[in-house]
């Protein structure tokens, strides 16, 4: 029981940081990026290139992150150019079909290219002991990297100038270009912000299972589900849907079998949507 | 006069102004036999070759699910990203109703339909009660897609099972199925433009025009869009099942999203997402584009993604109908100030 909530929680803080780098894009400049595992998937390859090419773990890591915040600028300054001149649902529903278009060229390419790769990274040393359940060391540390990243992001927000400003244009864009912040500047912040949360997702996941190149679609698609049931454009909301689902989903995993928790999984999303059509925590629009 | 009042009411009709008042069916119907007439040639010069003929009865499947998509999307602006999905629950419920049930053969097909029907017909009946947007629709019908699709890997194994109930009918030999898919598709066609000439057809523009303004005018906009999804999802699901049928199995991947909803799109997109004839051209046209990219494998799925930007970014309003006008404001080298007014100004959402 206690180990099937740890399980839980430490796979719905994954779930949790996968879906920040989604809801935050939405929130702040009504795109929604469905290449977005896919930028986790490319930086992976990077990461994993890297270590072919013997830069060592770290130095491979760090380039990885750097990978994720280009793809990020790159998707701002080319696909998001003709997205951002429309507006409302308009937008949203262009940037939908071209990041599933660029989602496609991504996939397609690196399955063509690098097929059966997939980047694992492995810590080294036996289970640890937390709060009386054994974990694997890779969980532990992917679950450690996450809680500060989400706190570091948390802090950002709330604190700094910076996250005032962003979450003044989720707020309210005009009033924030009326006391002189750019939303076009700031949302290029976010895309890079997100691709480099999309790398670190991808190095944590692989400190779990492996990540291979067809592993992008399935990442974007549990982004959007933490996202839709956390409430889109909701920071906090992605946090408590993750941990959610997380949860839901350990324990189906381990009471009912493992063939159909993700049925149970999308069920839940299913039927939060339902109930809260604008997710936990999201805006009714 | 008849002229200056067509003028005066014209609607924003896609690719011309709408003539008033011709209630006769000649203008329907002569495209839709054109149609069949061209491509009932096909297995004449696609011979023996039963991979060719394989291909395109593929073809004309998708060409019905591109008529059953444009129907939900096309015409009441609701996006489903679950026609893979529609088309898997008519044709794993009609084999599985006459394998393991034991029903014969149409009952059986007859009763999958129904249940895809209803099964889109309340996506859609939820999504408009809850008021759900575009953007939500897409999720909520993507999530209903990976569950399907996670249920049918349970029930069926990856790769899925053959057809016991048919075999050895028309349905398994080349040319009859060729012709089967082929009625199929006209019928698809002649419902959806006799349902633009309706006064659903006129409910459908209003409102995807303007929801409030059509809910204003006393609209039943929910009642419009879930008739479209109940219709379109029935196209879909029947689709599916006799394309089954003529395949002899049923399999995952025959209704996977990267497989079916991703080639609906490109093929809507390319030929006009809401007029009558665009999704079967576009099927028609990325047949064979995907017949001669076949060598390419994995790399298609490159290029159906780079059609995707393409298209979404510089044609929205799809290859065919932006060629048309652009050959119909040629023929008519000087028009009237108030012709000029009438031709249609697209409203550029998608």
């Amino acid at each position: 029981m206690r180990a099937t909530i740890v399980d839980g929680l430490a796979l719905g803080l994954r779930f949790g940081l996968l879906a920040a780098g989604l809801t935050l894009v939405y929130g702040l400049g009504g795109v929604l990026n469905l290449a977005y595992g896919q930028m986790a998937v490319v930086s992976a390859m990077v990461v994993l290139f890297g270590i072919d090419a013997g830069v060592g773990v770290l130095p491979a890591i760090g380039m990885g992150l750097v990978a994720g915040a280009v793809l990020g600028l790159i998707f701002d300054l080319t696909l998001l150019r003709p997205v951002y001149r429309r507006q409302g649902e308009s937008r949203v529903l262009l940037s939908l079909l071209l990041s599933l278009g660029a989602a496609f060229m991504v996939d397609g390419y690196l399955s063509w290219r690098y097929p059966f790769r997939s980047l694992s990274i492995q810590i080294a040393g036996g289970p640890m002991n937390i709060v009386g359940v054994r974990l694997g060391r890779g969980v532990v540390v992917a679950s450690g990297i996450t809680i500060v990243v989400l706190a570091l992001l948390f802090v950002l927000f709330r604190f700094t100038a910076l996250g005032r400003a962003i979450r003044s244009v989720i707020e309210d864009e005009q009033g924030a270009q009326l006391v002189g912040i750019s939303p076009r500047r700031m949302l290029r912040l976010m895309l890079i912000l997100s691709g480099v949360l999309a790398a670190i997702v991808a190095v944590t996941q692989a400190m779990v299972r492996p990540v291979t190149v067809t592993t992008g679609f399935e990442l974007t698609v549990f982004a959007l589900i933490v996202t839709v049931v956390g409430g889109l454009g909701s920071f906090a909301g992605a946090f408590l849907g993750g941990l959610g689902l997380g949860i839901i989903w350990s324990f189906a995993a381990s009471h009912i079998g493992n063939f159909l928790s993700l049925v149970i999984l999308l069920g839940a999303a299913a039927i939060t949507i339902l109930i809260r059509p604008s997710g936990l925590l999201g805006v009714k629009e | 006069m008849s002229d200056g009042f067509a003028i005066a009411t014209g609607t924003s009709e896609v690719g011309g102004v709408e003539r008033r008042a011709s209630r006769s069916l000649i203008p329907l119907i002569v495209p839709i036999l054109l149609v069949g007439a061209v491509l009932s040639l096909a297995p004449i010069w696609l011979g023996e070759s039963r991979v060719l003929m394989r291909v395109a009865v593929r073809g004309l499947a998708f060409a019905s699910y591109a008529v059953g998509f444009n129907l939900i999307f096309g015409s009441t602006g609701q996006l489903f990203l679950c026609v893979g999905a529609l088309a898997g629950v008519g044709g794993y419920g009609a084999a599985l109703l006459a394998d393991e049930a034991g029903w014969p053969l149409i009952p059986s097909i007859a009763a999958a339909v129904v249940i895809a029907s209803l099964v889109g017909g309340l996506l859609s009946y939820v999504a408009v009660r809850r008021s759900l947007g575009v953007i939500f629709t897409g999720i909520v019908t993507l999530i209903f897609s990976l569950t399907f699709l996670n249920v049918v890997h349970q029930i069926g194994g990856d790769a899925g099972f053959a057809i016991q109930s048919g075999s050895g009918t028309f349905l398994r030999s080349a040319t009859p199925s060729y012709y089967l898919m082929l009625g199929l598709v006209l019928v698809c066609l002649l419902v959806h433009g006799l349902l633009r000439r309706s006064h659903i057809g006129w409910g459908f523009r209003a409102l995807r025009d303007n929801e409030v303004a059509a809910e204003l005018a006393g609209i039943n906009v929910a009642r419009y869009r879930v008739l479209a999804a109940l219709i379109g999802a029935a196209m879909l699901g029947l689709a599916g099942a006799l394309f089954a049928q003529t395949r002899g199995r049923v399999s995952p991947t025959s209704y996977e999203f990267a497989e079916v909803d991703v080639l609906v799109l490109v093929m809507l997109a390319f030929g006009g997402i809401g007029t009558l004839l665009g999704p079967i051209l576009g099927a028609i046209v990325f047949t064979i584009v995907g017949e001669l990219m076949v060598d390419l494998g994995l790399l298609r799925l490159v290029a159906h993604g780079a059609l995707i930007i393409a298209l979404f970014l510089w044609v929205p309003r799809g290859v065919i109908p932006t060629i048309g006008s652009a050959l119909t404001k040629r023929r008519r080298r000087r028009p009237t100030p108030s012709q000029e007014a009438a031709l249609p100004e697209r409203v550029e959402d998608v």
